[in-house]
């Protein structure tokens, strides 16, 4: 009932400022392209519903939905989503060492599922200086070349969008939440149509608080140093209060509040830190940057870890109450803002109330916001 | 036998009126012809370019219309008879010249021959060229048939030469497009010798330096040589009156308008109640003539094309003489009798003439003129103006466009005079947003390109065709590489001036008369202005719109000439580089995925849509085989063969 197309795509989310630069709506069609970070529609489209709308993860999300399709249940309010359980992980023994942000553990997951065929390809997100680049990849060995945070929005889901187009199926992928939020609606099939198979065969979502708008990045970073030569970005945990980036000639720091000037006007509405439309999420472990924190949410993301870990491709630990706890506190204030934000400004209803929305939920929005 | 030819005196021809105006000037001997192309003047230098051989006249298409009359002038103080042909807004660009021509008198015959555009049919404005004589001060006249058209041209370079100075002569596309019976007179030697004579003292009209100083003196003798016009024009068989002694209604009209008004007399058999005084001398008037006329009756019509020039003069000497022919009652554009805008037509002169004599009269019962108009809504297809198939300024704006949106920064195009003027147009995906005069999109785009200290940051670029370059762009791309500007100019390079027919520009091997003549390299000419340049070919659409992004990136004048041929060129021959044909099975037609983006956004007229089908259909007989289409179509079932 809330089914539309690309003009109210524009019209709700690119003249909005809300679009992110996913990809979801590109390479579906010649109208969408995306560049620098920015997708643009290049002409008028005749469609009243379209995929382009559909898939989009920040307009019309039903995330009862959503959750249905792919949980079984509708959405939880649990801050970190629905998962089976937590833990932390590293790459292990048979992962060669690569600039990882943190443990390796993305890495190491891509690399089994493309070394024990568990998937054909994998999408994944390279980068060209700043310029996030996404790709697809069928060699284990060329997963680690793509590790480490981007940190600039990446239209990866056009390069499986193109994917797709070119008849790859079982793919696995690397997202971020609003990447795996457009990705899970995909899997839906909500145009109904009906030459439809779901291509994807695991999803391994990042925690994310927000991103970076890459031509902003660069312009700023561009008087600084060479950014074709950044080797590495990372935000140390608080007190810190800067953004390193390594280049060949050493490391600058930037003030964080010069950072945060670029962070898209969208992520401010993104309730979701922990990826949690995915199989696994993995983000940073609060304690060591040799580990990760590893969320396993569905039964084949159990299965994918279960046997990397067998095949020495990952080690796991146990996750400690209060790194969990933590972590659940800081995915529930991210939540608890952009739905408050959300909710006052009309972009979050009921499934029931009129007008257009960024995202439905049927559960208690006014007690979680 | 060519009317360009013809010597037997008293043959008729049906001519064009740009035909009559090159016969006239053929009869009058004229040695030197040179013009910028421009609708609707094209033709008189075109036809004339045809007799350069035999009847000894140097023709040239000139870099801009200022040159053009330049190179006349010298043909004139050097003793010869010349002709200069320009439209309407060309005058703008010669005015300069124009006005110091004026001061400094010429010697041989030469005539300015300025043709106005109103309705603007083919032009970006209706603009009057009139004006230019008053503000000038140079004698006006303006031919009112086929055949005036001729004889006025012929006697042009007389009194030019009687005067000592050049007379414009206007036309209008109705006069000069259409065409008439017209008798030819005999044509003269073609043996002439030049010399420019400069041993007198200045001042001596005949053989001392041309100059202009000291002005007053030069602008008294100026003036002098228009009282005697008026002397001269007094006496003018041009001006003519017919109608009743004292008609109820004079109609005071000139040019193509004598013709409407005479058939809307016709039309409401008013003959014995209207008459008409024809001028054929416009500037400066007659007064005698305008007194003994305006006499004759108290209600008076102008009719006229583009600005009430005759009317304002006109009633300037009324008001003057109002002693003597009393207080009248004038009708024209001033009191919205006559539409200000637009082309006129014998049915406004029938409804203007209508109202004032009350005289009723229908051409076309109401019943069937909505019929009609109905029939038409109904059946006639819609024909916008568009691109020919195959264009390749088609595919220009579709890179243009799609670069500019997918770099996402409100980039914009500043627009210049073409055939890619239309790149404002859907045709064009309406990338251009500023449309002005020859050579000012690159000037916009200059200024626009200095605004980044207000915060401007979307890219600016200018697109231009490659005569146009040379005849106005030049100084404008000079001026935005001096000042830094950052700007990208397109050149849309189709090897001709193609929207005027393909006439030679300093860039192309043949000049006017079909000689060889070195080319200038416009790639060439930028570059050691200091700009950077790039090749794209617009057919390779995915490369084209690369090099536009990355060109986007980058600061300061950067120039890309985007190159391919127009595909009426000549030199192509029609030939089809590729067979093109569709895939009905593979067409995703108007479902998501594409709607229709062949037939319904690129739009090129060899696409169509086929609605049973759902899908698209090349016309096969239309498709020049450019193969664009095959490249944007997102399921690639526009399939292209190399031909064959």
């Amino acid at each position: 009932m809330n089914a539309a197309g690309p003009n109210e795509l524009r019209a709700e989310v690119f003249e909005k400022d809300l679009c992110i630069g996913c990809g979801a709506c590109v390479s579906l069609c010649p109208y969408f392209k995306n560049y620098n970070g920015k997708t643009a529609m290049l002409f008028p489209c005749t469609q009243e519903e379209g995929r382009c709308f559909a898939y989009c993860p920040k307009v019309e999300v039903d995330l009862d939905a959503v959750s249905r399709n792919m949980y079984g249940e509708p959405y939880s309010m649990d801050p970190i989503g629905r998962y089976r359980s937590v833990m932390k992980s590293r790459a292990g023994k048979m992962v060669t060492r690569a600039d990882f942000q943190a443990g390796g553990t993305v890495t190491a997951l891509m690399t089994y599922a493309l070394a024990a065929n568990k998937i054909d390809a994998a999408v994944l997100t390279g980068r060209d200086g700043l310029l996030p680049i996404p790709a697809v990849v069928t060699e284990p060995n060329a997963v680690a070349g793509f590790a480490s945070s981007k940190y600039t929005s990446a239209p990866t889901l056009a390069a499986f969008n193109q994917a797709v187009r070119e008849g790859r199926r079982n793919l696995g992928l690397v997202l971020t939440p609003c990447q795996a939020l457009a990705l899970a609606q995909m899997r839906a099939n909500p145009m109904k149509q009906k030459e439809f198979v779901d291509p994807v065969s695991f999803v391994a979502g990042l925690f994310c608080t927000w991103a970076l708008d890459y031509r902003s990045l660069r312009d700023f970073l561009v008087e600084k140093t060479d950014i074709k030569k950044i080797q590495k970005f990372d935000i140390p945990p608080p007190p810190a209060g800067v953004m390193e980036v390594y280049t060949e000639s050493g490391k600058i720091d930037i003030p964080i509040d010069e950072i945060r000037k670029r962070v898209p006007n969208s992520c401010d509405y993104c309730f979701d830190m922990t990826a949690e439309f995915t199989d696994v999420s993995v983000g940073v472990f609060e304690d060591s940057t040799a580990w990760n924190t590893l969320v396993i949410r569905t039964e084949r993301g159990q299965a994918m870890v279960d046997g990397a870990v067998k095949d020495g491709y990952l080690e796991i630990g146990e996750m400690p109450e209060e790194n969990l706890a933590h972590l659940k506190l800081a995915a529930g204030n991210k939540k608890k803002r952009a739905l408050e934000r959300g909710r006052g400004q009309g972009m979050v209803k009921t499934a029931k109330e009129g007008g257009r929305a960024a995202i439905r939920i049927d559960g208690d929005i006014a007690g979680m916001a | 036998m060519s009317y360009l030819f013809d010597e037997e005196k008293g043959a008729r021809y049906l001519l064009m009126g740009n035909d009559a105006i090159v016969r006239g000037a053929l009869e009058a001997g004229v040695s030197v012809a040179s013009a910028y192309p421009g609708t609707p003047s094209s033709e008189i230098i075109e036809n004339l370019s045809k007799a350069s051989d035999k009847r000894n006249i140097y023709v040239e298409w000139s870099v801009n219309e200022k040159v053009a009359l330049e190179v006349a002038f010298a043909a004139s103080i050097a003793g010869l008879r010349s002709i200069c042909a320009m439209k309407q807004n060309g005058v703008n660009v010669a005015s300069d010249f124009l006005l110091h021509v004026a001061l400094s008198g010429s010697r041989g015959g030469i005539v300015l021959v300025h043709c106005d555009d109103p309705g603007a049919l083919s032009s970006i404005n209706e603009g009057e060229s009139r004006h230019f004589a008053k503000m000038i001060e140079l004698p006006l006249l303006e031919p009112g048939d086929f055949q005036e058209a001729l004889e006025m041209t012929r006697w042009a370079f007389e009194l030019s030469e009687e005067l000592g100075l050049l007379v414009m002569l206007r036309s209008v596309t109705r006069l000069s497009h259409a065409s008439g019976n017209v008798r030819i007179g005999s044509l003269p030697g073609t043996d002439k010798t030049a010399c420019f004579k400069y041993d007198a003292v200045p001042g001596d009209q005949a053989s001392g330096p041309v100059v202009t100083m000291p002005v007053p003196p030069h602008h008294e003798a100026l003036q002098r040589k228009l009282k005697k016009a008026v002397a001269l024009f007094e006496k003018s068989p041009f001006n003519t009156y017919t109608g009743p002694e004292k008609p109820e209604l004079l109609i005071v009209t000139c040019s193509a308008c004598n013709l409407y008004s005479r058939e809307a007399v016709r039309l409401l058999g008013a003959e014995n109640r209207v008459g008409i005084l024809k001028v054929g001398t416009t500037w400066p008037l007659p007064p005698d003539l305008i007194r003994k006329n305006l006499s004759r009756t108290d209600t008076i019509l102008f009719v006229e094309e583009v600005l009430p020039f005759l009317e304002e003069n006109v009633k300037i000497l009324a008001a003057e003489m109002a002693k003597d022919i009393g207080v009248k009652t004038f009708h024209g554009k001033n009191d919205s009798t006559i539409p200000m805008t637009g082309e006129m037509t014998p049915d406004l002169v029938v409804d203007a003439i209508k109202r004032i004599l009350k005289i009723d009269y229908a051409p076309m019962p109401e019943t069937f003129r909505n019929k009609a108009r109905e029939i038409a809504a109904k059946m006639a297809p819609v024909r916008d103006l568009t691109f020919c198939p195959g264009c390749p300024h088609r595919a220009s704006f579709w890179n243009l466009h799609n670069a500019l949106e997918i770099d996402n920064r409100r980039g914009f195009v500043c627009g210049d005079i073409g055939c890619y003027t239309l790149g404002l147009l859907p045709c064009g995906f309406s990338t251009s947003k500023t449309s002005h005069s020859m050579g000012s999109g690159i000037g916009i785009a200059s200024g626009f390109g200095k605004l980044t200290r207000f915060g401007m940051d979307q890219p600016i670029l200018a697109v231009c065709g490659d005569s146009t370059f040379f005849h106005a762009a030049l100084p404008a791309l000079v001026n935005a590489i001096h000042n830094k500007s950052d700007v990208i100019f397109v050149l849309l390079d189709n090897s001709g001036t193609a929207m005027t027919g393909f006439q030679p520009h300093p860039g192309t091997e043949t000049d006017a008369m079909g000689g060889n003549v070195p080319p200038m390299d416009p790639a060439a000419l930028c570059r050691s202005l200091g700009a950077t340049v790039q090749y794209a070919d617009p057919f390779d659409v995915d490369a084209t719109q690369a090099i536009l992004l990355r060109l986007m990136e980058e600061k300061g004048a950067r120039v890309l000439i985007m190159q391919q041929m127009c595909a009426l060129s000549p030199e192509k021959k029609g030939k089809k580089k590729y067979r093109v044909s569709v895939d009905q099975e593979k067409c995703i037609g108007d479902r998501c995925g594409c709607s229709r983006l062949c037939t319904r956004v690129f739009r090129c007229p060899g696409l169509v849509w086929d609605a049973d089908k759902g899908a698209a259909v090349i016309d096969e007989v239309i498709c020049a085989g450019c193969g664009v289409c095959a490249s944007i179509c997102p399921a690639g079932a526009i399939v292209r063969e190399e031909a064959v």
